[in-house]
């Protein structure tokens, strides 16, 4: 019997971090949905519902596992009611139930669907018993041939963007890695960017490079010969005159 | 007579709070990537139906940057940015201070970077010129500007300048045969949800364009 006992208490706490983990993932996708109401797809809510599914499936099929004990056949017993405020209570559900009243008991502790539901849904199974047998083959059909016309549009969406897909692995290169660092290293450190530091002007003078400081480091940046097209004579000369007054002016 | 009113919050009292509230967007999260020429087409066609603004068409723009540095006690000279819009001459400078990217563990999906930037009227460049600052290089951008929610993607052409201070279309040459493609989201401290939206997104654009965290310090090593 004690076995027995050891044994429920396990499976519930297990139970229980399976619903928590559960239940973390539900307040992950409230606070996203509150929080970045804007930014939410459907694509990523429809992700988190799949997720949510399988955790269920996974609770469901734990709970059913044949070597658990039944849980069904153990049964809750409200002991006593009281309408007082119950801290310890409180604190355990996270203050969704304050007080084990009158009021909440009949709801929390059900086992049967409400009398009203229950009335309702004894009234759907019974039109459906007294349904037509021709009648009912008819609605299947139709329903039937809905779903197939529906089936083939998607697939037939399906072929259309695969075959897309496939034209689009055809294009080949669309970006180069060097040209990337190119680009970074020139927008961040000015790489190919700085002026070219005029050494001997074509008259054979020396040109002081005022257009700039020329600091030592700058060495390391200034791009090897070869690689960059070397400036035109003019544009040495204009370099100096970039010393003058700032052209932004 | 009314009530004496309450004195103005100095405005240096207003920004500390505010950095203390952390409301400041100071930090810029950021993906870089390139798309060659050929490819530009597809990948604005792409970002058209990614993105925000797709009523409107992409967002052109073609603006200047100098880089201005002051060589101060530190090793490592200050640098600002000014940047203008060539196309709208009545808008306003921007002046931008950008810090060291952080490349972080590979469990970070962004460079993270310091980034703070200021609109100013066109005299900010005297006034950098005054303080002792000096221009270290300059280049012109082109190109289109995407929104996607809090993220900003564009991709752009960059052009050497040919003539210092001339940003005539004649007188600049592209530096490479590529776009530069960036994706950023400027956000306050500690905002790392946003680096894997940005990550999601990125993933949307390959094999088109690859954005990732580039290295800057592997590229101020000259290649082997």
């Amino acid at each position: 019997m004690q076995r027995e006992d050891k044994q429920l208490e396990l499976v519930l706490e297990n139970f229980q971090s399976k619903l928590n983990e559960f239940k973390a993932q539900i307040y992950a996708l409230i606070f996203k949905l509150e929080h970045e109401r804007d930014n939410v797809n459907w694509t990523t809510v429809l992700d988190t519902f799949a997720v949510f599914s399988t955790q269920y499936t996974a609770i469901m099929k734990y709970l059913s596992y044949e070597k658990l004990p039944q849980l069904r056949n153990y049964s809750v017993l409200p002991l006593m009611l009281n309408p007082e405020r119950d801290e310890d209570l409180a604190r355990i559900t996270e203050n969704r139930v304050p007080a084990l009243s009158h009021d909440i008991v009949p709801d929390f502790l059900r086992t049967k669907t409400e009398p009203e539901v229950e009335h309702k849904l004894m009234q759907v199974e019974h039109k459906a018993g007294g349904l037509q047998f021709e009648t009912a083959q008819k609605q299947l059909a139709a329903f039937n041939k809905v779903v197939n016309h529906v089936l083939d549009l998607v697939s037939k969406a399906r072929e259309e963007w695969e075959v897309e897909t496939g034209a689009r692995v055809g294009i080949g290169q669309t970006s180069s890695v060097a040209d990337l660092h190119t680009l970074v290293s020139a927008v961040s450190m000015g790489k190919n960017l700085k002026p070219m530091v005029p050494q001997v002007s074509p008259g054979g003078m020396m040109v002081p490079p005022t257009g700039r400081p020329v600091t030592p480091s700058m060495g390391p940046n200034t791009p090897p010969m070869g690689m960059m097209p070397k400036p035109p004579p003019g544009m040495k000369t204009n370099v100096k005159a970039a010393g003058a007054p700032h052209p932004y002016r | 007579m009314e009530a004496i009113k309450e004195a103005p919050i100095p405005a240096m009292d207003s920004l500390t709070s505010a950095m203390k509230n952390n409301i400041v967007p100071n930090q810029e999260y950021l993906l870089q990537g390139s798309v060659l020429d050929s490819a530009v087409e597809v990948l604005l066609h792409r970002l058209r139906g990614l993105c925000d603004n797709v009523d409107s068409g992409p967002e052109t723009f073609h603006d200047h940057e100098m880089c201005f540095s002051i060589r101060s006690v530190t090793p490592q000279p200050l640098t600002l940015r000014v940047r203008r819009a060539i196309d709208y001459l009545d808008m306003p400078y921007q002046l931008r201070y950008i810090g060291q990217p952080e490349l972080g563990d590979k469990s970070r999906p962004t460079i993270l970077r310091n980034s703070i930037d200021v609109a100013t009227t066109p005299t900010i460049v005297d006034f950098l010129t005054e303080m002792g600052f000096r221009m270290d290089f300059e280049y012109i951008l082109r190109g289109y500007m995407f929104r996607k929610g809090r993220m900003k993607i564009t991709v752009s052409k960059i052009f050497k300048m040919m003539v210092v201070g001339k940003p005539a279309p004649e007188s600049v040459d592209p530096i490479s045969q590529s776009y530069l493609v960036e994706l950023s989201v400027l956000a306050p401290s500690n905002q790392d949800a946003i680096a894997e939206d940005m990550r999601v997104f990125a993933e949307q654009l390959k094999p088109l364009v690859h954005l990732e965290k580039v290295d800057y310090k592997r590229l101020t090593q000259p290649p082997l």
